[in-house]
């Protein structure tokens, strides 16, 4: 109950809450800035045209920065490669820039290579350590240093390419573990042009993909999905009709209007089947100069002998033939899986042979080579270190690792996302073969497998806070793509470009008279400022955009058969003991582990098993029914380089007898996101590819399951049988 | 005892009211401030226009508090000796924002376009009078939805609801 005191006590706190209470409020700040970014109006957004750095693609981003920070990117409406568009990799950029683990200084390691343990120390202190090293190899031994990054494209490739001459060492390696080797090679033996190809697929009335994954990871798969759409839908009345052929539904094989399984490796086949029909019906255009193919060996792929060995009908053959020379232009592509196995070559060379045959090379719809180095031909010979051709560097690779382990270097420098000691695969003992080299120094912005074996780490910029420009493999149109901060760096880092130009100063005689420019952003000003170009407008931009076509490549005329398929060593690895097919393939969110550090990217459920956040092992359910494995089970993956364990998922459209995974996971190093989940299947890869190919043999291995208890558990995003089946629900 | 149970119930409604809803804007002194700025000085005593430190609000939703260095690009070189400017200087030598204590402020609901009022030609001491004579910013005239409705109706603006509030 309430007494006379109690009440006027209450009274007293009302009343006083009533006069007071405003004064109580939580007393807010403004904090003005220091110093403004340029251009900024607060509260209003500045859009920003920058190259996206996510992937080799070369896409065009436009960066929305709200004083002074990045909040959102999306793609350049104006380049010409993505056309307003970008992918979840390319969106995902963002987080590199702002994430907890990038590294705010420069680092040598304290205590063992590789060890983990770092002293921070200052970029005066850094720069004079990587100087003395560099003085002192270059007066004694210049050809010891060896420089090992990702392919680099733009200036920023010239700055690396001329350092390592004008330092006196031939030993500069790009490594990309998706190189194009093999339909680099089938385009020379097959147009006569040693370059990727432009699929024109927006303008074509007919698609024929082999193993192609044009529409997730190959190439540049945002200017593919790009065209696809139109190809699909912006016709009035063509809508162009999709077939594919491979060992796996893929997301790109779940677009096509019909999938139809192949074994594993056999994609050259089914194309020379198809094109055995078309010769033998008349069906190819008098243009595309067939004559004598039959005689020289396509007799032996008839479509009875083509179902035999990859189990495609003939009935499906002959009609995939009709369909495909009856509704030209049309385009037969192939993808990773297709260019990246013993066979890879013949199967690459088998598909361009279509395109050859088919009379639309050269034209709308079809295939063609626009010359890429046209925006750079002003520097002659040297073009090839602006533009390089997208390969592996895969025998460069090797070649550097054992002349590492026979002590050859002195030092090394490290750089880019292509991360060896994570790709390689683990016959070839790259850390160990890094461990030979006295000293090594890692320009990157995380701590992954490769920078952490390094003496010395130097932390450089996101292309969020780079000068550069670029020119992508294809849908270039001829243009380049430049690439400017659009935020000041987060952290005290410099680009290795810059560094490169600073020590080429400091180096004197040829190095400095090689690299005259101060900065990148010096090279960028002085290289797109001047008679005919006003930087300004390029930067606005996002590029260089001429309005004239690039010029095309000449082309062979006239079809040849490609080379045998080369048969497998006899012996090499047991199918009784392996069963199964290994089939590797580009993860649609880390790529080649490159984005498994971004939450953003784990957590983004794979398109076709909606799993995230762990790797996977793709059976068909009749080959796990018959190995006794279930959905979600985990077991360990044995080939004869390697064992890893994961855990399975069921695809019914994946050949059977195929073991298929992901790359990307499996990091012992890479941060708090990458770390713990599962195993790297690069480690099961052989060595050496078996055959032709001279990239990654992701599809030559073998592997054997065996059920293992795993204490972790798949997480999806929808249930592996269908979210809404009924028995789910009830 | 039993009489006194009406006064309960009118008392705790009343205090949750208070609570909930505190009416003191009209606080006896302006806000203490890192620096005391004088408006006084700059605007009425060297005819400063309102748009030269609050450079965006003719172009953004935020006025905008001038940065350090557009303090500096004068204070570098006039009145250096002020005690209040060396506190300037100070922030500026060690690169630190000064902590201004937000003297106005409108609720999270309403959407105030500075731009819009600005381009308007509503005279900026319509909202903020007497801000021309302060020597420490202080927000004389309260902010209701009123003073928003009367002005509004005045100038024939649009008084949906949508205009201030989504």
């Amino acid at each position: 109950m309430l007494d006379r005191r109690q009440f006027l006590k209450l009274g007293g706190a009302a009343a006083f809450a009533t006069l007071f209470g405003g004064c109580e409020k939580t007393r807010k700040q403004i904090i003005p800035f220091v110093l403004p970014p340029e251009n900024q109006v607060l509260g209003e957004a500045l859009w920003y045209a920058s190259a996206c750095g996510q992937c080799p693609a070369g896409c065009g981003v436009v960066v929305r920065v709200s004083e002074g920070r990045a909040k959102k990117i999306e793609g350049n409406p104006l380049h010409p490669v993505n056309r307003g568009r970008l992918c979840a990799r390319g969106q995902a950029a963002l987080q590199a820039l702002y994430h907890q683990e990038r590294l705010s200084g420069p680092m040598k390691a304290s205590g063992p290579r590789g060890s983990g343990n770092w002293q921070p120390v200052s970029w005066e202190e850094a720069l004079s350590l990587l100087m003395t090293r560099l003085k002192n190899v270059r007066a004694e031994a210049p050809a010891s240093l060896l420089m090992l990054t990702e392919p680099m494209r733009g200036h920023e490739g010239l700055v690396a390419g001329r350092f390592m001459k004008a330092f006196g060492s031939p030993h500069r390696v790009a490594w990309d573990p998706f190189g194009r080797d093999a339909l680099l090679a089938a385009c020379e033996a097959v147009h006569g042009v040693r370059d990727l190809p432009e699929y024109d697929i927006a303008n074509a009335r007919y698609l024929l993909s082999f193993s192609g994954d044009f529409l997730e990871t190959w190439v540049s798969p945002v200017h593919y999905a790009e065209a696809y759409g139109r190809m699909r839908g912006s016709r009035e009345t063509v809508r162009g009709k999709f077939l594919h052929f491979g060992p796996r539904l893929s997301m790109t094989a779940a677009s096509a209007d019909r999938y139809l399984q192949i074994a594993p490796g056999t994609e050259g086949v089914v194309a020379l089947g198809i094109s055995h029909v078309a010769i033998r019906d008349g069906l190819t255009p008098p243009a595309a100069a067939a004559g004598n193919l039959m005689a020289a060996g396509l007799s032996a792929y008839s479509p009875e002998a083509v179902e035999k060995r990859t189990g495609v009908r003939a009935s499906d053959l002959a009609r995939a033939a009709k369909e495909f020379f009856g509704n030209q232009p049309g385009l037969a592509i192939g993808g990773t899986a297709c260019g990246s196995g013993a066979a890879g070559v013949f199967n690459h060379a088998a598909v361009e042979l279509l395109n050859a045959l088919s009379g639309s090379a050269g034209l709308p719809g079809g295939v063609s080579f626009p010359d890429r180095s046209r925006a750079y031909a002003r520097y002659g010979a040297e073009r090839s270190l602006l533009a390089p051709p997208p390969e592996s560097g895969y025998a460069a690779v090797r070649d550097a690792a054992g002349k590492m382990r026979k002590g050859t270097f002195r030092m090394a420098i490290l750089a880019g996302s292509s991360n060896p000691a994570f790709t390689l695969p683990p016959a070839m003992k790259f850390a160990e073969a890094l461990s030979n080299v006295p000293f090594a120094v890692a320009f990157a912005s995380f701590l992954d497998e490769t920078s952490s074996l390094a003496d010395l780490v130097l932390p450089v910029p996101t292309p969020m806070e780079t000068w550069g420009d670029d020119i992508a493999p294809v849908g270039h149109g001829g243009a380049v793509t430049l690439r400017q901060p659009v935020v000041e760096p987060f952290r005290d880092a410099r680009s290795m470009a810059d560094v490169l130009l600073a020590a080429a100063a400091e180096l004197g005689g040829e190095s400095a008279r090689a690299l005259p420019w101060k900065s990148m952003r010096d090279c960028i000003e002085k290289n797109y400022d001047g008679p005919g170009e006003r930087l300004e407008k390029a930067l606005r931009d996002g590029g260089v955009f001429p309005s004239d076509a690039a010029p095309l490549r000449a082309m062979r005329k006239g079809a040849v058969l490609p080379p045998k398929a080369p048969r497998e060593a006899a012996g090499a690895v047991d199918p009784g003991k392996y069963p199964l097919a290994l089939h590797l393939y580009p993860s649609t969110a880390l790529y080649d582990g490159r984005g498994a550090n971004l939450p953003w990217l784990q957590e983004l459920p794979d398109p076709l098993t909606t799993a995230m956040w762990r790797n996977w092992v793709e059976l068909n359910p009749k080959t796990a029914e018959r190995m006794g494995l279930a959905d979600g089970d985990g077991v360990t993956i044995a080939s004869p380089h390697g064992k890893i364990t994961a855990h399975v998922a069921f695809n019914p459209g994946l050949a059977p007898d195929v073991a298929a995974m992901p790359t990307g996971q499996g990091h012992s190093r890479y941060g708090r996101a990458a770390v713990g989940r599962g195993e790297n299947p690069f480690s099961l890869l052989p060595e050496a590819p078996e055959g032709g190919a001279s990239g990654l043999a992701l599809q030559a291995g073998r592997v054997a399951l065996e059920k293992t208890a795993l204490p972790t558990r798949l997480v999806r995003f929808a249930h592996p049988e269908g979210q809404w089946k009924l028995s789910n629900l009830m | 005892m039993t009489r006194k149970r009406p006064l309960t119930a009118s008392a705790a409604p009343f205090l949750i009211l208070a609570l909930l809803f505190p009416t003191g804007t009209a606080c006896a002194d302006p806000l203490p401030q890192p620096i005391a700025f004088p408006h006084m000085v700059h605007v009425t005593g060297y005819g400063f226009d309102c748009l030269y430190c609050h450079s965006s609000a003719d172009k953004s939703q935020y006025a905008n508090i001038p940065s350090v260095w557009k303090c500096m690009t004068c204070h570098r070189t006039i009145a250096t000796d002020k005690p209040e400017v060396k506190k300037l200087a100070q922030y500026w030598q060690e690169k630190k924002p000064v902590p201004w204590n937000k003297v106005i402020d409108v609720p999270n609901h309403v959407y105030f376009p500075h731009w819009k009022m600005v381009n308007a030609k509503v005279a900026c001491l319509t909202c903020h009078p007497g801000m021309e004579h302060a020597w420490v910013a202080e927000q004389k005239r309260e902010f209701g939805m009123g003073m928003c409705m009367d002005c509004h109706r005045i100038r024939k603006a649009s008084i949906d609801c949508w205009t201030c509030h989504y």
